[in-house]
């Protein structure tokens, strides 16, 4: 029964460690999500368009899959369909086949946790492993990530010290950047080696048939760019209908699940690599995972599937708190694969209500989750459906409340007497009978100690019962003023007066060129602002102060006019990389290549990918040096996103930052697998 | 002309606390308005409503609606819970019924709860009360979060003499109750109280106002059993002082 669910509970609370870890995740997350909405000058304007774009998107799903799916095959990309979790194993089971496949890298997806991926995959004989830092940790422990978005919050710098010593024989030790490290170095090698990229989808981009992939580390990055081919693995409901929603929904999720206004890599996923392109899988596969999606979308749970898998729920809700993401069990003692409020929705609407139903009673419906939901999805409302036993696939009328007995019995009885004044005049005239008997027993203590199976009396003393309720006390002085009369209905309450305005940034003058430097400033790259005659000199003085003498470059044509001759001249050795040379280029420490474009908003630059433009150049090497026209830093995402040159790339991304993690115990660490370092040099118009 | 208003008095408060009820009828009469009972009252059935058993919760609701629907003017309730369980949960409790949802509407349009219908509808902050010493106040989740009300039981706190108003660190954090939540759930409900209490302590008040009478029974249930010297009340008993 739900006594494991019990068990763990009880586990969680006297886990010291495992409460400090999740308090300072609590507090932290909580902090730096408000900080990061305080941005925008109509927060609630925005959440309610998000709110009716995903609702839009769910209640049409099929005409936006439809169109979604056109488009990606016209992008040269394969879509493949997986109506359960053992459809859509045996897919990639199949396309590891078709390869010979013998490693799989993968970045973070859920999708996969939901069908559990990784053992099936291993139960064939394939190597699979995971390359989010937190991902890769929790792996190497053998356990599921407790959370969605930072899988190892549950662990201390400790516990990872002591795993990293004992699976990749490190000296142990308690430095995370060391840890992180040791982590970059194994990785790599992995990301090299396989066979297989597997990654999860932020979005699908209806109109483009754009794939949209977000990570922090680059390990996203790595996983769709070098192995030869990308399995791309999507829930259905993950879509949007334009660019400019793309926009929004990418404003939001980093916000609210890390407070950064945007995640360091977005990647912009259109085709897989064409003729001439230097770099990008050979191909790539979209496996399109419905698993329940549909019976969700006809259910009174549909809304749902609007969730954008932030994990702000999570954080900010109390309950998830006090137990931690592992504590989420189902009747079996599974580990359910989506933890806190939207896990205690999702899993009994997709996984079924009898296994998963009892974590929907693990709420106190504070509704901290919907304040926090940037989709602005009205949590407690689900979570009471589900409490009423409804079920996907299922008319509501049939369902059969999963309340506990004793408590439907209680309520069934306490609903009888409320549901008639005079019997309910007698229920509290015999409960203000046995407080007075109690209060004589208890030596006229107003408190009651009740047993600990009632569950109040666990940790609470409860008030006794009144002697004379306030009804009776009230009609000995006070005569009811009411006169019956026709009902009335008065003119509307105060409600909140809810702007139209869309909200998105605060009036302010345009950044411009200022405000993406102190952007990128803040996010830890430097910015550079140079006379296009001084471009040479500006790169061979960062080159010469860390004794570098190589550099992996886009070529020439995409590059200010004779500068690769001057780099060469001045004794650089430039070399143009492409998969083919991946395994030598790889080790050259610097990367120069343009940008198409910055972002003032945010300190991002966008990078297309296509012939002569690498895109490994801007991932493999610690270093990034990126030249950006002063005439090309844009305000916002938004008018990025409606370029039409980011919809033409075989691949493009959007760089906010160097590669960064908070994985182990929430501290910063630069350089994962992306560059550490990222010199922006920007162009001052001729 | 004088206005009267409906008073629900809450299962709570009418079983458990009859001297705040007593309490929330003075201040009214202090705030100028005429207090009607309407006697067929008895819970608005949020207890089945939020452990999911829809029918029970439906015939206590109606039983709610039947008791106000003949009787004019606002209804004032004070208890933010049972306030937002009528203004927003009722509808869903009654979606498409054409007979009891237009009625459950009804009453929602003209349900206020006691610190809201107070400063927002009657534009009164001070009730010229009284209270010597240290008080904090906690803001309770269905009040707060479900009908947005905050400020107004801050102003009326605010205007209170001699009170030394202190924040709560995390007052918007739930208590720990949740109605059946604390019975199902006493482990995490115990870890959420004590996370409250901690607060409690941290912010020096002796006294923490709410205004929800479930949130008070389970602050003070906690209170109580650790033997901890503070105590929790409702707002009317505060603003009821002379």
């Amino acid at each position: 029964m739900a006594n494991i669910f019990r068990s763990r509970i009880r586990s969680s609370l006297a886990d010291k460690n495992l409460q400090s870890a999740l308090d300072a995740n609590a507090e932290r997350r909580i902090r730096v999500r408000k900080e990061a909405f305080a941005t925008f000058s109509n927060p609630q304007a925005l959440r309610e368009r998000a709110h009716a774009v995903r609702a839009d998107v769910v209640e049409h799903l099929g005409y936006y899959l439809e169109q979604f799916i056109t488009h990606v095959q016209e992008n040269g990309m394969v879509v493949h369909h997986a109506v359960d979790a053992d459809q859509a194993i045996k897919l990639v089971q199949a396309i590891a086949l078709q390869h010979g496949a013998k490693l799989i890298a993968k970045s973070k997806t859920m999708v996969s946790e939901e069908i559990g991926l990784n053992h099936a995959l291993e139960k064939g004989g394939l190597e699979v492993i995971e390359t989010d830092l937190g991902e890769y940790i929790v792996q190497l422990r053998g356990e599921p990530p407790s959370h969605i978005i930072t899988p190892a919050v549950h662990l201390r710098r400790q516990d990872v010290g002591r795993l990293f010593q004992e699976k990749l024989g490190l000296p142990y030790t308690e430095d995370i950047s060391i840890m992180t490290n040791a982590a970059r170095r194994t990785l790599r090698q992995v990301f090299l080696n396989a066979d297989i990229g597997i990654s999860g989808v932020n979005f699908g981009v209806a109109e483009t048939g754009t794939v949209c992939v977000v990570t922090n580390e680059g390990n996203g990055r790595m996983v769709t760019t070098v192995p030869p081919v990308h399995i791309a693995l999507m829930g259905i409901e993950r879509l949007v209908p334009t660019m400019d929603d793309l926009s929004l929904m990418l404003t939001l999720l980093p916000r609210s699940a890390t407070g950064q206004k945007l995640s360091v890599y977005t990647s912009l996923l259109n085709s897989p690599r064409r003729s001439g392109d230097p770099d990008g899988p050979q191909e790539r596969h979209i496996i399109l995972v419905d698993n329940g999606r549909r019976d969700v979308q006809t259910s009174g749970l549909s809304e749902i599937l609007y969730c954008i898998r932030c994990g702000a729920c999570l954080n900010a809700c109390p309950v998830f708190r006090e137990i931690g993401g592992h504590a989420y069990v189902n009747l079996s003692g599974k580990i359910s694969p989506y933890p806190g409020p939207i896990g205690s929705v999702v899993s009994p609407a997709l996984f079924g209500q009898l296994e998963y139903g009892h974590l929907a009673r693990a709420s106190s419906l504070c509704g901290a989750c919907r304040e926090a939901c940037p989709i602005d999805i009205d949590l407690p409302k689900l979570l009471l459906r589900v409490r009423t036993g409804i079920q996907s696939g299922q008319a509501g009328s049939n369902s059969k409340p999963n309340a506990p007995r004793a408590l439907s019995i209680g309520l069934k009885i306490f609903s009888l007497a409320a549901s008639s004044p005079w019997r309910f005049v007698i229920a509290q005239r015999l409960a203000g009978l046995f407080g007075s008997l109690a209060t004589i027993f208890s030596k006229k203590d107003p408190w009651l100690r009740l047993p600990d199976f009632s569950g109040w009396g666990y940790s609470k003393d409860f008030p006794r019962p009144a002697a004379r309720t306030f009804r009776e006390r009230y009609r000995k002085h006070d005569q009811p003023v009411a006169r019956p009369t026709e009902q009335t209905s008065l003119p509307g309450m105060a409600q909140a007066v809810r702007s139209a305005d869309k909200g998105t940034a605060r009036d302010q003058a345009p950044k411009g060129i200022v405000g993406f430097a102190s952007e990128l400033k803040a996010l830890g790259g430097n910015f550079i602002s140079c006379e296009p005659d001084k471009v040479s000199q500006c790169i061979l003085e960062i080159l010469r102060t860390r004794k570098i003498n190589q550099l992996m470059a886009w070529e020439a044509s995409f590059l200010p006019a004779g500068l690769i001759e001057q780099l060469t001249a001045a004794g650089i050795l430039i070399c143009h990389p492409t998969t083919e040379t991946i395994e030598t280029t790889c080790q050259v420490r610097a990367g120069l290549t343009g940008a198409s474009g910055g972002i003032a908003d945010t300190g991002s630059l966008l990078l297309l990918g296509g012939p002569g433009r690498p895109l490994t150049a801007s991932l493999l090497p610690e270093l990034h040096i990126a030249l950006l026209w002063e005439k090309d830093v844009f305000e916002n995402l938004s008018q990025i996103l409606q370029r039409e040159d980011v919809k033409q790339a075989p691949a493009a991304v959007l760089i906010t930052g160097p590669s960064r993690t908070a994985d182990i115990e929430m501290a910063l660490t630069i350089g994962v697998h992306g560059p550490g370092e990222l010199q922006v040099i920007c162009i001052k118009n001729g | 002309m004088i206005e009267t208003v409906q008073l629900f008095i809450t299962c709570i408060i009418d079983t458990l606390y009859p001297e705040t009820g007593e309490a929330v009828v003075r201040v009214l009469h202090k705030a100028g308005v005429e207090v009607s009972f309407p006697p067929g009252q008895t819970c608005c059935g949020q207890p089945a409503f939020n452990a999911g058993l829809r029918q029970q919760a439906r015939k206590m609701a109606i039983q709610t609606i039947r008791a106000f629907e003949t009787y004019p003017g606002p209804v004032v309730v004070p208890s933010g819970s049972c306030a937002s369980m009528i203004r927003h949960s009722y509808s869903e409790l009654f979606a498409g019924d054409p007979i009891w949802l237009p009625r459950a509407v009804a009453l929602a349009e003209r349900t206020y709860e006691f610190s809201e219908y107070l400063v927002d509808v009657l534009g009164i902050t001070d009730l010229e009360a009284r209270f010597d010493g240290g008080i904090t106040y906690h803001s309770s989740c269905h009040l707060l979060r479900g009908l947005g009300v905050d400020r107004q039981p801050r102003a009326l706190l605010a205007a209170v003499r001699k009170a030394e108003f202190v924040e709560l660190p995390e007052t918007g954090d739930c208590c720990g109750f949740g109605g059946v939540f604390s019975i199902e759930h006493p482990e995490i409900s115990a870890a959420m109280l004590d996370r409250k209490i901690a607060n409690l302590e941290a912010s020096g008040a002796s006294i923490v106002v709410a205004c929800d009478a479930g949130c008070v029974t389970n602050i003070n249930g906690g209170l109580h059993r650790k033997h901890k010297p503070q105590r929790a009340v409702h707002i009317a008993e505060i603003l009821d002082k002379p």
